[in-house]
């Protein structure tokens, strides 16, 4: 057996692979999308509703999040044992709750004048508030009496049901399962009637659920909060720039109420994409969806469209955060929205750039050993995109250092054109994937969902061929384009002082980690050197330089001292 | 829009029988077609290679595309002391440091143009070698995956490479509270002695020479320690026959397969806590679970399901998620170990001040689970779930593969053939009497340990509406866990 690695091109040439999905429409517009596979007997089923956290507004962001929490709590017959009781309490919980509402604006008109320091504090709720949440609670115990707890999600799991979730991002809320190939009817029923008459019970408990859910995801993590931080600086106007989860303001100040017109506003059957991937047949499946989503009224219109556009960024932002982690320079560019012709050619640049035989782990990792981790990503959202490039710096060294390195391989894109071959071996690896992704029903329905969550579904067959006739011209094109300073956020992360436990130098001992890095670059070079003679001028100078300078000699320039005259005596030991 | 479809669809409506029937007020009125549904046997694709490895073919002519995985008899247990980290570096490097013909560039760079995907690694009780590749380089793929077997180079610009990401990676082990809740939740459930404890250090890392990477390969990687899942499109003879040439003439001899250790140590009672500044306490309340060959291991899954594993239909997650809101994420699991009794662990995260009072509730749980029945509907729903949702262990034909690959090498295919075929009768047995036997036997909340990382203060502190105490969770009472020296390990003080 010999291995061939042949240096000519060897194109792979397959055949665009096509997902063969249908699509079809409800009388009542609801788009149907069918995909038949005989491969399990299971058929994994899901519907997208075109809207996310980009259709809030300040003051109820955390809206769609919370809503697709709140589709999980069941219907007039689903959930509860005694419907009207039901809703004789929920009524009486938003009566108390409007009260409560009430007491928090008073609340916050007293944290504006600092009587209140944390308006979230339990011990610093007001008396009212508490005799109000104290009445709430009795409710609350009330209606545990009548509710089924889970019932939507007992009834699943008893009847085979699986992989039962749903996911809020920033342009869709998509809501998914995977059932028994005989319980398609149980699905259409199921979802039918949760759209048709959904009851939001418990929906107070829920916002707590969705609070731990924050601290879990974005507080208790050492990036999380900085990340939150850096995407409000990245997206200036667009509704792009507040948490999907929300802000903690407004979580727990968003109604009921609200949440019933955003179900009106948003969740009519013209916005609402239902999907099958698996084991079934086409006609009755799309016969049975007509008669259970038929059911659905039809809206008036269209949802509003989101028409605030981020404005062109007009300088060159910088974030400095120190933070438990590893130092690492993390690069943003404004990029555009999904299904924009320059989106294929940034997609192929950005696998240009990353994975192991890509330029920055070439350069960076192996080559400048400046990094031990890189990475560099188009990522397209239905309204805008970005594009990220970042790196995990080794020790010694700054996260500035890798950023010049990153615009340098940027320049070099922008002059050169990329070799036909490397264009060839992304285009191979694109072309794969084409394939790979075909394994089994789940993930190819949330491939569906997401690119029709996006704007088109059509994309999961399209896309291919657009990213085959890349050039390298349209490579350096983009580049030019959209790699401007203008144009990018840099955030810049260092090492919270005092954490990462021990392995720090003593003699570095407070420096910041900037100089710390040049410290440490110093002292190897020092440490290395056996020339008596040179070290000694090197000291001299030193010494010389921060006469000059007086009480304004940088820290750093004192611990270099000591590192040289540490070494100048371990030398004339000898 | 397409007007015809409409139609169409309507139409449909009124002609089919079914379709026309009235909608019912609950989904159990539906009535659903049979499903019937039979798994593979293993013996079906079974191969035992004349060279040496048992191998399970499985053609599916779908898609151009082909895998090979070969798991090895070894793993983490087999590092000599002082050396940890040393079985995940071979498996690394195996595949990432060049052959003896080819450089690690040239090795990767042939793969990526051909989008290939060839790995390696090692893990606690197994390694796996395997490659990914379109049909049409199947036979260049195979002769890498000989070489990468046979001939690894171990360059050393990777080896380094691979030390220093190591000792990075170290650096951070203090700075995400769940790799700390990670770390200590082995040590508690194992015991400081058993092998999946001894974490790598900056010391034993740095200590791995190329002869150490070398003897560890030459040791375990042959074909008497292989078994191999082959699946996509490819003729079964033809595949069997390049099969055949894969593994022959093997240049080295290797050692036997040492068995698995089994000597792991289970914690005292106590709440085990890590005091970390974080405003979201991680918590684990711990047992030390059962073997997968355990005659309880059905009546424990079906309990464990009605308990906390069951998601939104179990108990734990009812109460401490829906009723509750304290926390997100609320589970329990209870897997069966292979070669050891893996741990039953009740888990969630919940903000400082009521990280106590939701181990109350799930304490409350556990005892309630043995005192009391459980319901028919909470029975019949688990097992349901079980029965229902088994044909996915077989969705593709990778999975058929490296299931039935799984169990010839883990021994259960030899010993107990029909697993698979009587799954569900046997889930299908468990009574309510089993599952309160089983809870009682093996959920003794007397014995839990909880391993607590977050914040110290704010978690004493508790909650002004709920206040518990940790002698009310624990007869073992409060034991403080440091933090450890990311590069030692050696408590800081």
């Amino acid at each position: 057996m010999r291995i061939l690695l042949g240096l000519f091109l060897f194109p792979l040439l397959l055949g665009a692979q096509q997902v063969a999905v249908k699509e079809h429409f409800l009388s009542n517009g609801m788009k149907v999308l069918l995909l038949e596979r005989n491969d399990a007997p299971s058929i994994s089923g899901g519907w997208v509703a075109r809207v996310g956290s980009v259709n809030e507004r300040p003051g109820i962001t955390g809206m769609a999040h919370l809503f697709e929490h709140m589709m999980f709590k069941g219907t007039p017959t689903i959930g509860t044992k005694d419907y009207k009781k039901d809703q004789e309490i929920i009524a009486a919980q938003e009566k108390v709750r409007d009260a409560m509402r009430a007491e928090e604006r008073r609340m916050r008109a007293m944290w504006r004048r600092g009587e209140i320091t944390d308006l979230q504090d339990p011990e610093q709720k007001t008396a009212e508030w508490n005799r109000l949440n104290e009445e709430f609670k009795k409710l609350v115990e009330a209606h545990r009496e009548v509710i089924v707890k889970n019932e939507f999600d007992r009834i699943y799991t008893a009847n085979g049901g699986s992989r039962m979730n749903a996911y809020t991002s920033y342009d869709h809320t998509a809501y998914f399962i995977t059932v028994p190939a005989n319980k398609l009817e149980l699905f259409m029923w199921m979802e039918s009637e949760r759209l048709l008459r959904p009851v939001f019970r418990e929906f107070y408990a829920e916002r707590d659920v969705v609070f731990e859910e924050r601290r879990m995801r974005t507080e208790s993590t050492p990036l999380g909060k900085f990340f939150e931080s850096f995407n409000s600086l990245f997206w200036e106007s667009h509704p792009y720039s507040w948490p999907i989860i929300g802000w903690p303001s407004d979580i727990p100040a968003i109604s009921k109420k609200q949440a019933d017109a955003f179900y009106a506003t948003y969740y009519m059957p013209q916005n609402l994409t239902l999907v099958l991937v698996g084991d079934f047949k086409g006609k009755p499946a799309l016969a049975m969806a007509e008669k259970y989503f038929g059911r659905l009224q039809k809206g008036q219109g269209l949802p509003p469209d989101v028409v605030t556009l981020e404005q062109p960024q007009k300088a060159e932002k910088r974030f400095y955060a120190e933070a438990e982690t590893n130092p690492n320079i993390d690069i943003y560019w404004h990029t555009p929205a999904f299904g924009h012709k320059d989106t294929y050619p940034l997609s192929v640049l950005a696998q240009v750039l990353s994975t192991r035989t890509g330029r920055l782990h070439k350069e960076l990792v192996l080559g400048k050993k400046l990094a031990t981790d890189t990475w560099a990503w188009q990522g397209a959202r239905k309204y805008a995109g970005e594009f990220n490039m970042g790196a995990e710096i080794t020790e010694g060294n700054t996260p500035e250092m890798a950023e010049q390195e990153i615009y340098r391989l940027i320049e070099q894109i922008k002059n050169e054109p990329v070799p036909e071959k490397e264009l060839q071996k992304v285009k191979n690896n694109f072309a794969a994937a084409e394939y790979r992704r075909l394994s089994s029903n789940h993930p190819i329905l949330m491939q569906i969902m997401r690119s029709e969550g996006l704007g088109n579904w059509r994309e999961i067959n399209e896309a291919g061929p657009k990213i085959q006739a890349v050039t390298p011209a349209d490579l350096q094109r983009v580049a030019k384009k959209y790699f401007t300073k203008e144009n990018r956020a840099v955030a810049v992360y260092t090492r919270k002082p005092g954490t990462g436990g021990a392995g720090d130098d003593p003699l570095l001992a407070g420096l910041d980690a900037q100089s710390k890095a040049m410290a440490r670059k110093m002292s190897s070079s020092i440490n290395a050197n056996n020339n008596l003679d040179e070290l000694k001028k090197q000291l001299a100078g030193l010494e010389a330089q921060m006469e000059q300078a007086g009480a304004k000699a940088p820290p750093v320039m004192k611990v270099i001292r000591n590192v040289l005259r540490k070494r100048i005596a371990e030398l004339e030991k000898k | 829009m397409n007007d015809k479809t409409i139609i169409f669809g309507w139409l449909l409506a009124l002609v089919l029988p079914g379709v026309a029937a009235k909608i019912p007020e609950r989904p159990e009125q539906l009535k659903f077609p049979k499903l019937t549904y039979a798994p593979p046997t293993g013996k079906e694709y079974r191969v035992p290679l004349k060279s040496g490895p048992v191998a399970f073919v499985v053609p599916n002519r779908e898609l151009p595309l082909v895998s090979i995985s070969i798991l090895v008899r070894t793993g983490k247990f087999n590092e000599p002391k002082g050396k940890e980290g040393l079985a995940a570096m071979t498996g690394y490097l195996l595949s990432k440091g060049g052959t003896k013909n080819h450089s690690a560039e040239e090795l990767e760079e042939r793969l990526a143009f051909l989008a290939a995907g060839l790995s390696s690694s090692v893990g606690d009780t197994s390694g796996s070698v395997g490659v990914n590749l379109l049909s049409k380089d199947l036979d260049e793929g195979l002769a890498m995956l000989r070489e990468v077997l046979t001939v690894p180079r171990f360059q050393k610009d990777r080896m380094d490479l691979y030390k220093t990401q190591q000792i990075q990676a170290m650096k951070q082990r203090n700075d995400d509270s769940r790799n700390i809740e990670r770390r200590e939740l082995i040590r508690l459930a194992y015991g400081d002695h058993f092998f999946r404890s001894q974490v790598t250090t900056k010391a034993s890392i740095e200590s791995i020479t190329e002869a150490d990477l070398r003897a560890f390969h030459q040791a375990w990687f042959h074909p008497r320690n292989f078994v191999v899942a082959v699946s996509g499109d490819f003729d079964r003879q033809a595949m069997v026959a390049k099969l055949e040439r894969l593994f022959a003439k093997w240049p080295y001899q290797g050692q036997a397969a040492k068995p698995v250790p089994t000597n792991k140590q289970f914690a005292k009672p106590g709440v085990y806590l890590v005091d970390k500044e974080v405003n979201q306490g991680r918590v684990d309340i711990m047992l030390p679970g059962i073997l997968r060959d355990n005659p309880d291991y059905y009546a424990v899954q079906v309990m464990n399901d009605i308990l906390g594993g069951g998601g939104f239909t179990s108990r734990i997650t009812n109460r401490v998620r829906s009723d509750e809101g304290l926390a997100y994420s609320a589970y329990s699991y209870c897997p069966g170990g292979t070669y050891f009794p893996r741990t039953f662990v009740a888990g969630y995260q919940s903000k400082s001040g009521t990280v106590l009072y939701a181990a109350q509730i799930v304490l409350e749980e556990m005892r309630k689970i043995t005192q009391e029945q459980v319901t028919d509907k909470e029975i019949e729903t688990a097992k349901a779930s079980y029965i229902q949702t088994f044909p996915q262990a077989f969705e593709t034909k990778t999975a058929v593969a490296g299931t039935f690959a799984s169990e010839e090498f883990t021994g259960r295919l030899a010993k107990d053939p029909a697993y698979y075929k009587n799954f569900r009768d046997k889930i299908a047995a468990v009574t309510k009497e089993d599952i309160q036997r089983v809870a009682a036997k093996y959920l003794t909340p007397d014995k839990v340990a909880i391993l607590v990382v977050g914040n110290k203060k704010e978690i004493l502190k508790g909650h002004p509406d709920h206040p518990v105490t940790i002698e009310s969770l624990t007869p073992g009472g409060l034991k403080d866990v440091p933090l450890r020296d990311p590069y030692t390990l050696k408590p800081l003080k």
